[in-house]
């Protein structure tokens, strides 16, 4: 692989991203300012929540990252007449693949960097350092079925409509599975379709840090939801190939 | 020494005939303009040789390394001038320094300037810079002065002049005037079809150096190329049709091109 093309493609979409509003708001703002209207007044009450409500809101980062960075990324860039420039370049899939991940994960360290910023000011959040590592390291590992289903929405949607469905999927998703209330207190509609969500397995990861419980399951879960996303993906993908440069 | 080989090469879009048994060679150093209207399969072709499409059948391949220039633009617009000129170097090992092709294509002063800022022209001067930063053997340029003034393209062309010395080009172009004032060779492609490949001066003698214009007997004005203008009108003077306002000039490359295509009517 050749670094200096690895530099220059993150380096291009660093820039274009950070340059961005209509992507940095909602995916590295939103999250630390919902934290702090919605999270915080719950989170100041006492450490074994403040720890649940953090994890919370760290998941809720990531996913937005991994939803606006390849879904909504991917599929306004499949749109424009540059990507058909640099699909004449002598770079590989991989190296670009890469590239995204790479500035995927900056964004998503701050987006979840600024979560726990807020909670480390302004509530009892009582992480040991072993604790704030395993979550780092689940909220990498959950955050990898987003990035598939993020690729399929980017070849399945409309380049205009990336936006708009990224947003319902996202906003939806992270109210029923769990981040924004306590699964317990989910509406009686909601509460039965909530296990079978991406976002309440990866809360159930998340928050197993604070709680204890055996995550098997929800690894389990998260797994078959990476599965299921990338095969949609590839399908996608190679669909979208055929049409537009068949 | 070829550079560039299209051998039989056939493309088609559902019903739509795109390339039909396309062949031609560029021969190193040579500047060829692939010349059409709009639709006769110019970019298609270009698309093929770069590996953006699949030909049906046949064979485009480039011997060397390439770069090229996008059609439109559509640069994105966040990005600075200087940092999209710096991305295309970075994928050549024989790079050009940035400042150098800023220089060449009279950029230097908008290094730091947000391209979606900038005007058509000079949106267009950076899309050539970008195929001329990685100092590659071969180039190819998609309708390199597209919406530009004709001004404007004038001064684009002697920048491209200057970046393609010693370099292997090949140029999509609908500007007749472009293929003349650019190229050393000229394909004419005309739906789908290679329909002339030789020199601008071969092209002129082949397919009318002069054009006859008269009104005709029901006072349409009638525009005609021909290799042979005084053969054309002496018939036409034994032919009995009444007709008046005749006059005899030199056909430009825009005439002789109408002529052939048909576009005229």
């Amino acid at each position: 692989m050749n670094l200096r093309v690895l530099a220059a493609h993150i380096a291009l979409l660093f820039r274009d991203i950070a340059r961005t509003p209509s992507f940095v708001v909602p995916a590295v703002i939103f999250p630390a300012m919902f934290f702090s209207i919605m999270g915080v007044p719950f989170a100041r009450s006492n450490a074994a929540i403040a720890n649940t409500i953090t994890a919370s809101y760290v998941g809720f980062a990531i996913v937005g990252v991994a939803l606006f960075q390849f879904g909504v990324g991917i599929a306004m860039e499949r749109g424009r007449p540059w990507e058909r420039y640099v699909r004449s370049l002598p770079v590989s899939i991989e190296v670009r693949f890469i590239s995204r991940v790479v500035v995927a994960s900056c964004f998503a360290t701050l987006a979840a960097g600024l979560v726990c910023l807020i909670a480390k000011l302004f509530t009892p959040v009582s992480y040991t350092l072993e604790q704030w590592l395993l979550l780092a390291l689940y909220a990498i590992m959950g955050a990898v079925p987003f990035v598939m289903l993020g690729v399929a929405i980017a070849y399945v949607a409309p380049p205009r409509g990336a936006t708009p469905i990224t947003n319902i999927v996202y906003l939806l998703s992270a109210y029923c599975g769990g981040f924004w209330i306590p699964p317990q207190y989910l509406p009686s509609f909601v509460a039965p379709i909530s296990p079978w969500l991406p976002t309440r397995q990866y809360g159930e990861l998340l928050w197993s840090v604070a709680n204890g419980h055996n995550p098997t399951h929800a690894v389990l879960m998260l797994g078959y939801f990476t599965l299921a996303f990338t095969a949609v993906a590839i399908a996608a993908y190679r669909r979208d190939e055929r049409v537009r440069y068949a | 020494m070829t550079t560039i080989t299209f051998k039989d090469v056939c493309k088609r879009y559902g019903q739509t005939q795109a390339l039909q048994n396309v062949s031609f060679t560029v021969e190193r150093g040579e500047c060829v303009a692939l010349l059409g209207p709009n639709g006769a399969g110019k970019t298609t072709a270009l698309e093929i040789l770069l590996g953006l499409r699949t030909a049906n059948s046949g064979i485009a391949q480039i011997d060397g390394s390439v770069a090229c220039t996008p059609q439109s633009s559509g640069f994105p617009d966040a990005l600075r001038v200087g940092e999209l000129i710096g991305f295309a170097a970075a994928h050549y090992a024989r790079a050009s320094s940035v400042e150098s092709v800023l220089e060449a294509f009279d950029l230097s002063s908008y290094q730091n300037a947000r391209v979606g800022g900038l005007s058509g022209g000079e949106q267009r001067r950076v899309a050539l810079a970008l195929a001329f930063a990685g100092n590659t053997d071969v180039v190819v340029l998609d309708e390199p002065s597209t919406g530009l003034d004709a001004e404007s393209r004038r001064r684009l062309w002697s920048q491209i002049q200057t970046g393609i010395a010693n370099r292997t080009t090949l140029f999509t172009t609908h500007y007749l005037e472009e293929a003349e004032a650019l190229a050393t060779r000229i394909v004419l492609i005309d739906r789908g079809n290679v329909r002339f490949d030789g020199t601008p001066d071969e092209f002129r003698s082949r397919f009318g150096a002069k054009r006859v214009e008269y009104v005709d007997g029901s006072g349409s004005k009638r525009v005609v190329a021909s290799g042979d203008t005084d053969a054309y009108v002496r018939n036409l003077v034994h032919s009995g049709e009444p007709f008046s306002q005749l006059t005899v000039t030199q056909s430009s490359f825009e005439d002789i091109f109408l002529s052939l295509t048909g576009a005229a009517s």
